[in-house]
Protein backbone atom coordinates (compact mmCIF):
# COMPACT_ATOMS: atom_id res chain seq x y z
CA UNK A 1 0.00 0.00 0.00
CA UNK A 2 1.22 3.42 -0.85
CA UNK A 3 2.40 5.64 1.99
CA UNK A 4 0.59 8.90 2.50
CA UNK A 5 0.89 12.30 4.03
CA UNK A 6 -2.39 13.23 5.70
CA UNK A 7 -2.95 16.99 5.62
CA UNK A 8 -4.74 18.21 8.76
CA UNK A 9 -4.40 21.88 8.10
CA UNK A 10 -3.61 22.97 4.57
CA UNK A 11 -3.56 26.76 4.95
CA UNK A 12 -2.32 28.04 1.61
CA UNK A 13 -0.12 25.24 0.36
CA UNK A 14 0.61 23.64 -2.98
CA UNK A 15 2.84 20.96 -4.45
CA UNK A 16 5.57 22.94 -6.16
CA UNK A 17 8.84 22.53 -8.03
CA UNK A 18 11.36 24.80 -9.73
CA UNK A 19 9.11 25.54 -12.69
CA UNK A 20 8.19 24.71 -16.24
CA UNK A 21 11.18 25.52 -18.41
CA UNK A 22 11.46 25.57 -22.17
CA UNK A 23 7.93 26.61 -23.16
CA UNK A 24 8.24 30.36 -23.12
CA UNK A 25 8.10 30.36 -26.91
CA UNK A 26 4.44 29.42 -26.50
CA UNK A 27 3.93 32.16 -23.98
CA UNK A 28 3.92 29.73 -21.05
CA UNK A 29 5.24 31.30 -17.85
CA UNK A 30 7.92 29.38 -15.98
CA UNK A 31 6.18 29.53 -12.56
CA UNK A 32 7.70 27.35 -9.82
CA UNK A 33 8.91 28.14 -6.31
CA UNK A 34 8.98 31.88 -5.70
CA UNK A 35 11.99 31.46 -3.40
CA UNK A 36 14.07 29.13 -5.55
CA UNK A 37 16.98 29.17 -3.14
CA UNK A 38 14.97 27.89 -0.18
CA UNK A 39 13.23 25.28 -2.35
CA UNK A 40 16.53 23.97 -3.71
CA UNK A 41 18.07 23.79 -0.24
CA UNK A 42 15.06 21.94 1.22
CA UNK A 43 15.39 19.26 -1.44
CA UNK A 44 19.16 19.02 -1.13
CA UNK A 45 18.89 18.63 2.67
CA UNK A 46 16.72 15.56 2.14
CA UNK A 47 18.98 14.05 -0.51
CA UNK A 48 16.54 14.82 -3.35
CA UNK A 49 17.08 16.34 -6.74
CA UNK A 50 16.82 20.11 -6.38
CA UNK A 51 13.84 20.05 -8.73
CA UNK A 52 11.85 17.34 -6.92
CA UNK A 53 8.23 18.15 -6.01
CA UNK A 54 7.94 19.66 -2.53
CA UNK A 55 5.39 21.64 -0.54
CA UNK A 56 5.25 25.42 -0.75
CA UNK A 57 3.40 26.78 2.30
CA UNK A 58 2.39 30.43 2.03
CA UNK A 59 1.68 32.68 5.03
CA UNK A 60 -0.66 30.39 6.97
CA UNK A 61 0.02 27.49 9.33
CA UNK A 62 0.25 23.92 8.09
CA UNK A 63 0.00 20.49 9.72
CA UNK A 64 0.35 16.94 8.36
CA UNK A 65 1.12 13.38 9.44
CA UNK A 66 3.08 10.81 7.41
CA UNK A 67 2.04 7.14 7.44
CA UNK A 68 5.68 6.06 7.21
CA UNK A 69 8.97 7.19 8.71
CA UNK A 70 10.17 10.12 6.64
CA UNK A 71 13.12 12.44 6.43
CA UNK A 72 12.04 16.04 5.92
CA UNK A 73 13.63 19.48 5.72
CA UNK A 74 11.88 22.81 6.21
CA UNK A 75 13.37 26.01 4.79
CA UNK A 76 12.18 29.45 3.72
CA UNK A 77 10.67 32.10 5.96
CA UNK A 78 11.17 31.94 9.75
CA UNK A 79 8.45 29.81 11.37
CA UNK A 80 7.93 27.41 14.25
CA UNK A 81 8.50 23.81 13.21
CA UNK A 82 7.37 21.07 15.59
CA UNK A 83 7.08 17.29 15.34
CA UNK A 84 4.54 16.00 17.87
CA UNK A 85 4.83 19.38 19.59
CA UNK A 86 8.61 19.12 20.01
CA UNK A 87 10.46 22.02 18.37
CA UNK A 88 12.76 20.87 15.56
CA UNK A 89 15.37 22.79 13.61
CA UNK A 90 14.63 24.40 10.27
CA UNK A 91 17.27 24.30 7.50
CA UNK A 92 18.36 20.83 8.70
CA UNK A 93 17.17 17.29 7.90
CA UNK A 94 14.66 16.07 10.48
CA UNK A 95 13.48 12.51 11.09
CA UNK A 96 9.73 12.09 11.54
CA UNK A 97 8.28 8.75 12.62
CA UNK A 98 5.12 7.31 11.13
CA UNK A 99 2.09 8.83 12.85
CA UNK A 100 3.85 11.90 14.22
CA UNK A 101 2.41 15.30 13.38
CA UNK A 102 4.51 17.92 11.59
CA UNK A 103 3.40 21.49 12.28
CA UNK A 104 4.57 24.70 10.66
CA UNK A 105 3.15 27.74 12.44
CA UNK A 106 3.81 31.45 12.95
CA UNK A 107 5.38 32.16 9.59
CA UNK A 108 6.94 35.61 9.98
CA UNK A 109 9.15 38.19 8.27
CA UNK A 110 8.91 36.22 5.04
CA UNK A 111 5.95 34.67 3.28
CA UNK A 112 6.85 31.19 2.07
CA UNK A 113 8.04 28.01 3.75
CA UNK A 114 9.26 24.94 1.86
CA UNK A 115 8.82 21.39 3.15
CA UNK A 116 10.72 18.69 1.28
CA UNK A 117 10.44 15.00 2.00
CA UNK A 118 13.07 12.48 0.97
CA UNK A 119 11.55 10.56 -1.94
CA UNK A 120 8.64 11.93 -3.90
CA UNK A 121 5.30 13.61 -3.35
CA UNK A 122 2.40 12.74 -5.63
CA UNK A 123 1.42 15.45 -8.06
CA UNK A 124 -0.03 15.92 -11.52
CA UNK A 125 2.46 17.06 -14.15
CA UNK A 126 1.90 19.43 -17.04
CA UNK A 127 4.59 19.75 -19.69
CA UNK A 128 7.26 18.35 -17.42
CA UNK A 129 6.49 20.21 -14.19
CA UNK A 130 4.10 20.05 -11.25
CA UNK A 131 4.36 23.83 -10.66
CA UNK A 132 0.89 25.37 -10.34
CA UNK A 133 -0.15 27.67 -13.18
CA UNK A 134 -3.06 29.66 -11.79
CA UNK A 135 -3.88 31.16 -15.16
CA UNK A 136 -4.31 27.71 -16.68
CA UNK A 137 -5.98 26.45 -13.51
CA UNK A 138 -3.33 23.75 -13.16
CA UNK A 139 -1.66 22.43 -10.01
CA UNK A 140 -2.19 20.53 -6.78
CA UNK A 141 -3.54 22.82 -4.10
CA UNK A 142 -3.74 21.06 -0.74
CA UNK A 143 -6.95 20.96 1.30
CA UNK A 144 -7.70 19.93 4.86
CA UNK A 145 -8.07 16.16 5.01
CA UNK A 146 -6.12 15.46 1.80
CA UNK A 147 -4.17 12.22 1.63
CA UNK A 148 -1.11 12.94 -0.44
CA UNK A 149 0.60 9.82 -1.75
CA UNK A 150 4.32 9.75 -1.01
CA UNK A 151 7.08 7.37 -1.98
CA UNK A 152 9.94 7.32 0.43
CA UNK A 153 12.91 4.99 0.43
CA UNK A 154 13.79 6.16 3.94
CA UNK A 155 14.18 3.01 6.04
CA UNK A 156 12.80 2.67 9.58
CA UNK A 157 15.19 4.28 12.01
CA UNK A 158 15.79 3.40 15.62
CA UNK A 159 19.18 4.81 16.30
CA UNK A 160 19.88 7.63 18.76
CA UNK A 161 20.28 10.20 16.02
CA UNK A 162 16.60 10.13 15.24
CA UNK A 163 15.49 11.98 18.38
CA UNK A 164 18.09 14.70 18.52
CA UNK A 165 18.85 17.35 15.95
CA UNK A 166 20.23 15.01 13.38
CA UNK A 167 23.02 16.87 11.67
CA UNK A 168 24.71 20.23 11.55
CA UNK A 169 24.95 20.71 7.85
CA UNK A 170 25.22 24.48 7.98
CA UNK A 171 23.01 25.37 5.09
CA UNK A 172 23.39 29.07 4.47
CA UNK A 173 20.22 30.78 5.77
CA UNK A 174 19.19 34.04 4.07
CA UNK A 175 18.36 37.13 6.06
CA UNK A 176 14.67 37.70 6.75
CA UNK A 177 13.42 41.02 8.11
CA UNK A 178 10.67 43.60 7.79
CA UNK A 179 12.58 45.58 5.19
CA UNK A 180 14.35 44.19 2.19
CA UNK A 181 17.17 45.19 -0.12
CA UNK A 182 16.60 43.76 -3.58
CA UNK A 183 19.39 43.77 -6.16
CA UNK A 184 18.60 44.87 -9.71
CA UNK A 185 20.55 45.48 -12.89
CA UNK A 186 19.75 48.19 -15.43
CA UNK A 187 16.91 47.26 -17.78
CA UNK A 188 17.15 47.55 -21.57
CA UNK A 189 14.75 50.53 -21.60
CA UNK A 190 16.32 52.49 -18.75
CA UNK A 191 16.99 55.48 -21.00
CA UNK A 192 13.24 55.94 -21.59
CA UNK A 193 12.92 57.10 -17.98
CA UNK A 194 15.49 59.87 -18.17
CA UNK A 195 16.67 61.28 -14.84
CA UNK A 196 13.59 59.93 -13.05
CA UNK A 197 15.11 56.43 -13.23
CA UNK A 198 17.21 57.42 -10.19
CA UNK A 199 14.05 57.44 -8.07
CA UNK A 200 14.17 53.64 -8.08
CA UNK A 201 17.24 53.80 -5.84
CA UNK A 202 16.48 56.92 -3.80
CA UNK A 203 13.55 55.87 -1.69
CA UNK A 204 11.70 52.91 -0.27
CA UNK A 205 8.79 51.18 -1.91
CA UNK A 206 5.97 49.41 -0.08
CA UNK A 207 4.70 46.02 -1.24
CA UNK A 208 0.93 46.23 -1.74
CA UNK A 209 -1.62 43.45 -1.13
CA UNK A 210 -2.18 43.26 -4.91
CA UNK A 211 1.03 41.23 -5.14
CA UNK A 212 1.32 37.58 -6.04
CA UNK A 213 3.42 35.06 -7.96
CA UNK A 214 2.70 36.88 -11.22
CA UNK A 215 3.98 40.22 -10.08
CA UNK A 216 4.49 42.43 -7.06
CA UNK A 217 2.96 45.86 -7.01
CA UNK A 218 4.78 48.48 -4.98
CA UNK A 219 3.91 52.02 -4.00
CA UNK A 220 6.42 54.81 -3.76
CA UNK A 221 8.01 57.63 -5.70
CA UNK A 222 7.87 55.83 -9.05
CA UNK A 223 10.09 56.77 -11.99
CA UNK A 224 8.25 58.28 -14.95
CA UNK A 225 8.73 57.28 -18.54
CA UNK A 226 9.67 60.30 -20.62
CA UNK A 227 9.30 58.58 -23.98
CA UNK A 228 5.75 58.17 -25.28
CA UNK A 229 3.97 55.77 -27.60
CA UNK A 230 2.96 52.13 -27.32
CA UNK A 231 5.66 49.49 -27.12
CA UNK A 232 5.35 46.40 -29.33
CA UNK A 233 4.84 43.29 -27.24
CA UNK A 234 8.10 41.51 -26.64
CA UNK A 235 9.55 38.93 -24.33
CA UNK A 236 10.27 40.22 -20.84
CA UNK A 237 12.30 38.31 -18.28
CA UNK A 238 11.20 37.26 -14.82
CA UNK A 239 12.29 40.13 -12.58
CA UNK A 240 11.43 42.91 -15.04
CA UNK A 241 10.63 46.16 -13.21
CA UNK A 242 7.95 48.05 -15.11
CA UNK A 243 6.00 51.23 -14.56
CA UNK A 244 2.52 50.69 -16.01
CA UNK A 245 0.05 53.57 -16.07
CA UNK A 246 -0.70 54.49 -12.46
CA UNK A 247 1.32 55.16 -9.35
CA UNK A 248 2.85 51.75 -8.82
CA UNK A 249 5.88 49.75 -9.78
CA UNK A 250 5.15 46.32 -11.17
CA UNK A 251 7.89 43.77 -10.60
CA UNK A 252 7.26 40.61 -12.58
CA UNK A 253 7.82 37.28 -10.88
CA UNK A 254 7.79 33.67 -12.05
CA UNK A 255 4.10 33.53 -12.99
CA UNK A 256 4.48 36.50 -15.30
CA UNK A 257 3.17 36.56 -18.85
CA UNK A 258 6.11 35.98 -21.17
CA UNK A 259 5.43 39.02 -23.31
CA UNK A 260 4.49 42.53 -22.27
CA UNK A 261 4.24 45.96 -23.74
CA UNK A 262 5.71 48.11 -20.98
CA UNK A 263 9.29 49.36 -21.03
CA UNK A 264 11.69 47.52 -18.71
CA UNK A 265 13.37 49.93 -16.31
CA UNK A 266 15.41 47.38 -14.35
CA UNK A 267 15.66 43.62 -13.88
CA UNK A 268 15.77 41.96 -10.45
CA UNK A 269 18.79 39.66 -10.15
CA UNK A 270 18.45 35.89 -9.76
CA UNK A 271 19.38 36.04 -6.07
CA UNK A 272 17.12 39.06 -5.64
CA UNK A 273 14.16 37.11 -7.04
CA UNK A 274 14.35 34.53 -4.24
CA UNK A 275 14.33 37.35 -1.67
CA UNK A 276 11.52 39.13 -3.49
CA UNK A 277 9.51 35.90 -3.38
CA UNK A 278 9.54 36.24 0.41
CA UNK A 279 8.39 39.86 0.73
CA UNK A 280 5.05 40.39 2.45
CA UNK A 281 2.44 43.05 1.70
CA UNK A 282 3.20 46.11 3.82
CA UNK A 283 6.94 45.47 3.97
CA UNK A 284 9.37 47.96 2.50
CA UNK A 285 11.80 47.33 -0.30
CA UNK A 286 14.89 49.22 -1.33
CA UNK A 287 16.43 48.51 -4.71
CA UNK A 288 20.20 48.28 -5.03
CA UNK A 289 21.88 48.78 -8.38
CA UNK A 290 24.26 46.02 -9.46
CA UNK A 291 26.18 45.30 -12.64
CA UNK A 292 25.34 42.17 -14.60
CA UNK A 293 28.77 40.77 -13.70
CA UNK A 294 28.13 41.32 -9.98
CA UNK A 295 24.69 39.73 -10.25
CA UNK A 296 26.04 36.69 -12.09
CA UNK A 297 28.82 36.28 -9.52
CA UNK A 298 26.32 36.45 -6.64
CA UNK A 299 24.09 33.84 -8.23
CA UNK A 300 26.99 31.51 -9.01
CA UNK A 301 28.20 31.82 -5.45
CA UNK A 302 24.72 30.93 -4.18
CA UNK A 303 24.54 27.90 -6.47
CA UNK A 304 28.05 26.87 -5.40
CA UNK A 305 26.88 27.03 -1.76
CA UNK A 306 24.08 24.64 -2.67
CA UNK A 307 26.53 22.32 -4.45
CA UNK A 308 28.83 22.15 -1.44
CA UNK A 309 25.84 21.59 0.84
CA UNK A 310 24.86 18.66 -1.38
CA UNK A 311 28.35 17.21 -0.95
CA UNK A 312 28.11 17.54 2.85
CA UNK A 313 24.68 15.94 2.87
CA UNK A 314 25.94 12.99 0.84
CA UNK A 315 28.94 12.54 3.10
CA UNK A 316 26.82 12.52 6.24
CA UNK A 317 24.10 10.32 4.79
CA UNK A 318 26.76 7.98 3.46
CA UNK A 319 28.39 7.71 6.88
CA UNK A 320 25.04 7.02 8.54
CA UNK A 321 23.94 4.67 5.75
CA UNK A 322 20.69 6.59 5.86
CA UNK A 323 19.85 6.40 2.22
CA UNK A 324 21.01 3.09 0.76
CA UNK A 325 18.68 3.46 -2.25
CA UNK A 326 19.94 6.85 -3.35
CA UNK A 327 20.62 6.11 -6.99
CA UNK A 328 23.00 8.95 -7.78
CA UNK A 329 25.60 7.92 -5.17
CA UNK A 330 26.68 4.39 -6.06
CA UNK A 331 29.38 4.31 -3.37
CA UNK A 332 26.62 4.09 -0.78
CA UNK A 333 26.02 0.44 -1.57
CA UNK A 334 29.68 -0.58 -1.52
CA UNK A 335 31.71 -1.90 1.39
CA UNK B 1 29.54 42.89 -38.59
CA UNK B 2 26.22 43.08 -36.76
CA UNK B 3 24.24 41.05 -39.38
CA UNK B 4 21.17 43.17 -38.69
CA UNK B 5 20.92 42.49 -34.97
CA UNK B 6 21.67 44.37 -31.77
CA UNK B 7 22.15 42.36 -28.56
CA UNK B 8 21.62 43.85 -25.08
CA UNK B 9 21.81 42.22 -21.67
CA UNK B 10 18.46 41.95 -19.93
CA UNK B 11 19.36 41.11 -16.36
CA UNK B 12 21.75 38.39 -15.19
CA UNK B 13 19.95 35.57 -16.98
CA UNK B 14 18.67 36.91 -20.30
CA UNK B 15 19.68 38.85 -23.35
CA UNK B 16 17.38 40.63 -25.73
CA UNK B 17 18.11 40.75 -29.44
CA UNK B 18 16.66 43.55 -31.50
CA UNK B 19 16.61 43.09 -35.26
CA UNK B 20 17.46 46.35 -36.95
CA UNK B 21 16.08 45.63 -40.44
CA UNK B 22 12.57 46.90 -39.59
CA UNK B 23 9.15 45.43 -40.41
CA UNK B 24 8.97 42.01 -42.02
CA UNK B 25 12.73 41.68 -42.32
CA UNK B 26 13.19 42.15 -38.57
CA UNK B 27 10.35 39.74 -37.82
CA UNK B 28 11.76 37.07 -40.16
CA UNK B 29 15.20 37.52 -38.63
CA UNK B 30 14.12 37.08 -34.99
CA UNK B 31 12.04 33.99 -35.79
CA UNK B 32 14.74 32.39 -37.95
CA UNK B 33 17.25 33.22 -35.21
CA UNK B 34 14.97 31.62 -32.60
CA UNK B 35 14.75 28.43 -34.70
CA UNK B 36 18.52 28.41 -35.16
CA UNK B 37 19.26 28.87 -31.44
CA UNK B 38 16.71 26.22 -30.54
CA UNK B 39 18.29 23.82 -33.04
CA UNK B 40 21.82 24.12 -31.61
CA UNK B 41 20.54 23.40 -28.07
CA UNK B 42 22.94 25.60 -26.18
CA UNK B 43 23.70 24.40 -22.66
CA UNK B 44 21.86 26.43 -20.03
CA UNK B 45 19.37 28.08 -22.40
CA UNK B 46 15.80 27.43 -21.27
CA UNK B 47 13.67 30.07 -22.92
CA UNK B 48 13.48 31.58 -26.39
CA UNK B 49 10.83 34.21 -27.05
CA UNK B 50 10.73 35.72 -30.56
CA UNK B 51 8.08 38.41 -31.03
CA UNK B 52 8.02 41.23 -33.61
CA UNK B 53 11.45 42.74 -33.86
CA UNK B 54 12.89 41.26 -30.69
CA UNK B 55 14.05 37.92 -29.34
CA UNK B 56 14.47 37.20 -25.63
CA UNK B 57 16.90 34.41 -24.78
CA UNK B 58 16.69 33.20 -21.16
CA UNK B 59 19.36 31.05 -19.58
CA UNK B 60 20.82 29.79 -16.31
CA UNK B 61 23.78 32.07 -15.73
CA UNK B 62 25.44 29.46 -13.51
CA UNK B 63 25.48 27.05 -16.47
CA UNK B 64 26.50 29.43 -19.26
CA UNK B 65 27.41 33.09 -19.62
CA UNK B 66 26.41 36.18 -21.54
CA UNK B 67 29.46 36.00 -23.84
CA UNK B 68 28.62 32.47 -24.98
CA UNK B 69 25.04 33.51 -25.75
CA UNK B 70 26.17 36.66 -27.58
CA UNK B 71 28.63 34.62 -29.70
CA UNK B 72 26.01 31.99 -30.56
CA UNK B 73 23.52 34.67 -31.59
CA UNK B 74 26.04 36.54 -33.72
CA UNK B 75 27.15 33.28 -35.34
CA UNK B 76 23.59 32.22 -36.15
CA UNK B 77 22.74 35.70 -37.48
CA UNK B 78 25.83 35.56 -39.70
CA UNK B 79 24.85 32.18 -41.13
CA UNK B 80 21.28 33.41 -41.73
CA UNK B 81 22.53 36.53 -43.48
CA UNK B 82 24.67 34.39 -45.78
CA UNK B 83 22.05 31.70 -46.32
CA UNK B 84 18.48 32.69 -45.35
CA UNK B 85 16.28 29.83 -44.11
CA UNK B 86 13.08 29.31 -46.11
CA UNK B 87 9.96 30.14 -44.07
CA UNK B 88 7.39 27.34 -43.56
CA UNK B 89 4.29 27.55 -45.83
CA UNK B 90 1.63 29.69 -44.12
CA UNK B 91 -1.79 28.25 -43.26
CA UNK B 92 -5.14 30.04 -42.91
CA UNK B 93 -7.64 29.84 -40.06
CA UNK B 94 -11.22 31.17 -40.14
CA UNK B 95 -12.59 32.35 -36.80
CA UNK B 96 -16.31 33.10 -36.22
CA UNK B 97 -16.82 36.01 -33.79
CA UNK B 98 -19.80 37.54 -32.00
CA UNK B 99 -18.94 41.24 -31.77
CA UNK B 100 -20.04 43.74 -29.13
CA UNK B 101 -22.48 43.41 -26.24
CA UNK B 102 -21.44 41.03 -23.46
CA UNK B 103 -19.11 39.30 -25.95
CA UNK B 104 -17.08 42.41 -26.73
CA UNK B 105 -17.78 44.94 -23.96
CA UNK B 106 -15.12 47.42 -25.13
CA UNK B 107 -16.38 47.75 -28.71
CA UNK B 108 -18.15 51.09 -28.00
CA UNK B 109 -15.08 52.55 -26.26
CA UNK B 110 -12.72 51.45 -29.03
CA UNK B 111 -15.06 52.87 -31.67
CA UNK B 112 -15.14 56.20 -29.85
CA UNK B 113 -11.36 56.27 -29.43
CA UNK B 114 -10.91 55.57 -33.16
CA UNK B 115 -13.61 58.07 -34.20
CA UNK B 116 -15.52 55.27 -35.96
CA UNK B 117 -18.95 53.68 -35.74
CA UNK B 118 -19.00 50.28 -34.03
CA UNK B 119 -19.89 48.59 -37.32
CA UNK B 120 -16.89 50.26 -38.98
CA UNK B 121 -14.61 48.78 -36.31
CA UNK B 122 -16.08 45.33 -36.98
CA UNK B 123 -15.78 45.82 -40.74
CA UNK B 124 -12.10 46.71 -40.43
CA UNK B 125 -11.44 43.82 -38.05
CA UNK B 126 -12.95 41.34 -40.53
CA UNK B 127 -11.71 43.01 -43.72
CA UNK B 128 -8.47 41.12 -44.25
CA UNK B 129 -6.35 38.17 -43.14
CA UNK B 130 -4.31 39.01 -40.05
CA UNK B 131 -0.88 37.41 -39.75
CA UNK B 132 0.28 35.69 -36.56
CA UNK B 133 3.56 37.27 -35.56
CA UNK B 134 4.27 35.39 -32.36
CA UNK B 135 2.69 33.42 -29.51
CA UNK B 136 1.99 35.09 -26.21
CA UNK B 137 0.76 34.78 -22.64
CA UNK B 138 -0.76 33.01 -20.86
CA UNK B 139 -0.11 30.20 -23.30
CA UNK B 140 -0.20 30.07 -27.07
CA UNK B 141 -2.11 33.32 -27.65
CA UNK B 142 -1.77 34.16 -31.36
CA UNK B 143 -0.45 37.71 -31.49
CA UNK B 144 -1.44 39.21 -34.84
CA UNK B 145 -0.86 42.35 -36.82
CA UNK B 146 -3.86 44.51 -36.05
CA UNK B 147 -6.57 45.57 -38.51
CA UNK B 148 -6.16 48.75 -40.58
CA UNK B 149 -7.49 51.04 -37.84
CA UNK B 150 -6.76 54.76 -38.31
CA UNK B 151 -4.68 54.87 -35.12
CA UNK B 152 -3.37 52.66 -32.32
CA UNK B 153 -5.85 51.40 -29.69
CA UNK B 154 -4.89 52.29 -26.09
CA UNK B 155 -4.65 49.51 -23.52
CA UNK B 156 -7.17 49.56 -20.68
CA UNK B 157 -6.10 51.84 -17.82
CA UNK B 158 -7.13 49.11 -15.40
CA UNK B 159 -6.68 45.52 -16.65
CA UNK B 160 -9.47 42.99 -16.12
CA UNK B 161 -8.75 40.24 -13.61
CA UNK B 162 -10.53 37.65 -15.73
CA UNK B 163 -11.06 37.58 -19.49
CA UNK B 164 -13.11 34.65 -20.85
CA UNK B 165 -11.48 32.19 -23.27
CA UNK B 166 -12.01 32.99 -26.94
CA UNK B 167 -12.07 36.72 -26.33
CA UNK B 168 -11.00 38.78 -29.34
CA UNK B 169 -8.91 41.76 -28.30
CA UNK B 170 -6.90 44.57 -29.82
CA UNK B 171 -4.29 46.98 -28.50
CA UNK B 172 -1.80 49.27 -30.13
CA UNK B 173 -1.49 47.93 -33.67
CA UNK B 174 -1.95 44.33 -32.56
CA UNK B 175 -4.79 41.81 -32.37
CA UNK B 176 -5.11 38.62 -30.36
CA UNK B 177 -7.36 35.73 -29.40
CA UNK B 178 -7.26 34.89 -25.68
CA UNK B 179 -7.02 31.08 -25.63
CA UNK B 180 -7.59 30.53 -21.91
CA UNK B 181 -9.39 32.41 -19.15
CA UNK B 182 -6.82 34.87 -17.80
CA UNK B 183 -6.28 38.45 -16.70
CA UNK B 184 -5.92 40.96 -19.53
CA UNK B 185 -5.41 44.64 -20.26
CA UNK B 186 -6.49 44.70 -23.90
CA UNK B 187 -9.88 46.07 -25.00
CA UNK B 188 -12.30 43.27 -26.00
CA UNK B 189 -14.17 43.53 -29.32
CA UNK B 190 -15.87 40.14 -29.36
CA UNK B 191 -15.60 36.46 -28.62
CA UNK B 192 -15.30 33.23 -30.62
CA UNK B 193 -17.04 30.01 -29.62
CA UNK B 194 -14.09 27.98 -30.95
CA UNK B 195 -11.41 26.41 -28.79
CA UNK B 196 -8.07 27.54 -30.15
CA UNK B 197 -5.74 25.50 -27.94
CA UNK B 198 -5.40 21.95 -26.62
CA UNK B 199 -2.80 21.62 -23.87
CA UNK B 200 -2.41 17.90 -24.55
CA UNK B 201 -1.43 18.36 -28.18
CA UNK B 202 2.07 18.57 -29.59
CA UNK B 203 2.84 21.15 -30.85
CA UNK B 204 0.83 23.09 -28.30
CA UNK B 205 -0.94 25.30 -30.83
CA UNK B 206 -2.51 24.41 -34.21
CA UNK B 207 -1.05 27.64 -35.63
CA UNK B 208 2.43 29.11 -35.73
CA UNK B 209 3.93 32.48 -36.53
CA UNK B 210 3.42 33.25 -40.22
CA UNK B 211 -0.06 31.67 -40.39
CA UNK B 212 -3.09 33.93 -40.92
CA UNK B 213 -6.48 34.39 -39.25
CA UNK B 214 -9.65 35.71 -40.87
CA UNK B 215 -12.41 36.84 -38.51
CA UNK B 216 -16.03 36.37 -39.63
CA UNK B 217 -18.94 38.01 -37.78
CA UNK B 218 -21.69 35.72 -36.49
CA UNK B 219 -24.83 36.44 -34.45
CA UNK B 220 -25.27 35.27 -30.83
CA UNK B 221 -27.86 32.82 -32.19
CA UNK B 222 -25.16 31.15 -34.28
CA UNK B 223 -22.85 30.65 -31.26
CA UNK B 224 -24.12 27.09 -30.47
CA UNK B 225 -23.28 25.96 -34.03
CA UNK B 226 -19.57 26.41 -33.22
CA UNK B 227 -19.49 26.07 -29.44
CA UNK B 228 -16.45 24.15 -28.23
CA UNK B 229 -15.27 23.11 -31.72
CA UNK B 230 -11.49 23.03 -32.17
CA UNK B 231 -9.87 25.57 -34.45
CA UNK B 232 -8.44 23.88 -37.53
CA UNK B 233 -6.56 25.15 -40.56
CA UNK B 234 -8.32 25.42 -43.90
CA UNK B 235 -7.11 23.09 -46.59
CA UNK B 236 -5.08 25.29 -48.90
CA UNK B 237 -4.88 24.42 -52.56
CA UNK B 238 -1.35 24.86 -53.84
CA UNK B 239 -0.35 25.46 -57.40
Amino acid sequence: MADTLTVHRAGLSVVQDLGRLGRSRYGLPVNGALDQYSARVANVLTGNDEGAPLLEITALGFACTPSADVLIAVTGAPADLTVDDVPRPRWEPVVVRAGETIRVTRIKHGLRVYLALHGSVESPFLLGSCAPDTILGFGRTLRDGDQLAIRTPFPPVGHPFSDIPLFRLNASVPRFAESWTIDVTDGPDLAEFGDSAERLFRSEFTVTPQSNHIGLRMRGDVPRRTATGEVLSRGVPVGAVEVPAGDELLVLHRGRGVTAGYPVLAVVTSTGLSALGQTRPGQSVRFRRRTVAEAVAAYRSQRADIDSLRTRVRTVFDALRVLPQLPSTPHLVSE
Amino acid sequence: MDHGIHIADCGDSAVVVKATGGGDRAWQMVHALADAIEAIRLDGVHGIVPTYDSLLVEFDCSATDHDTIHRALRGAAGRLAANPAPAPAPRRFTVPVVYGGEYGPDLPVVAEQLGLAEQEVVDLHTARDLMVRCLGAPVGAPMMDGPAFPKPVPRLASPRTSVPPGSIAVAGRQAVICPMRSPGGWPLLGRTPLRVLDLDSEPLTPYRPGDTFRFVPITPEEWPDHDGAMLTAEAVARG
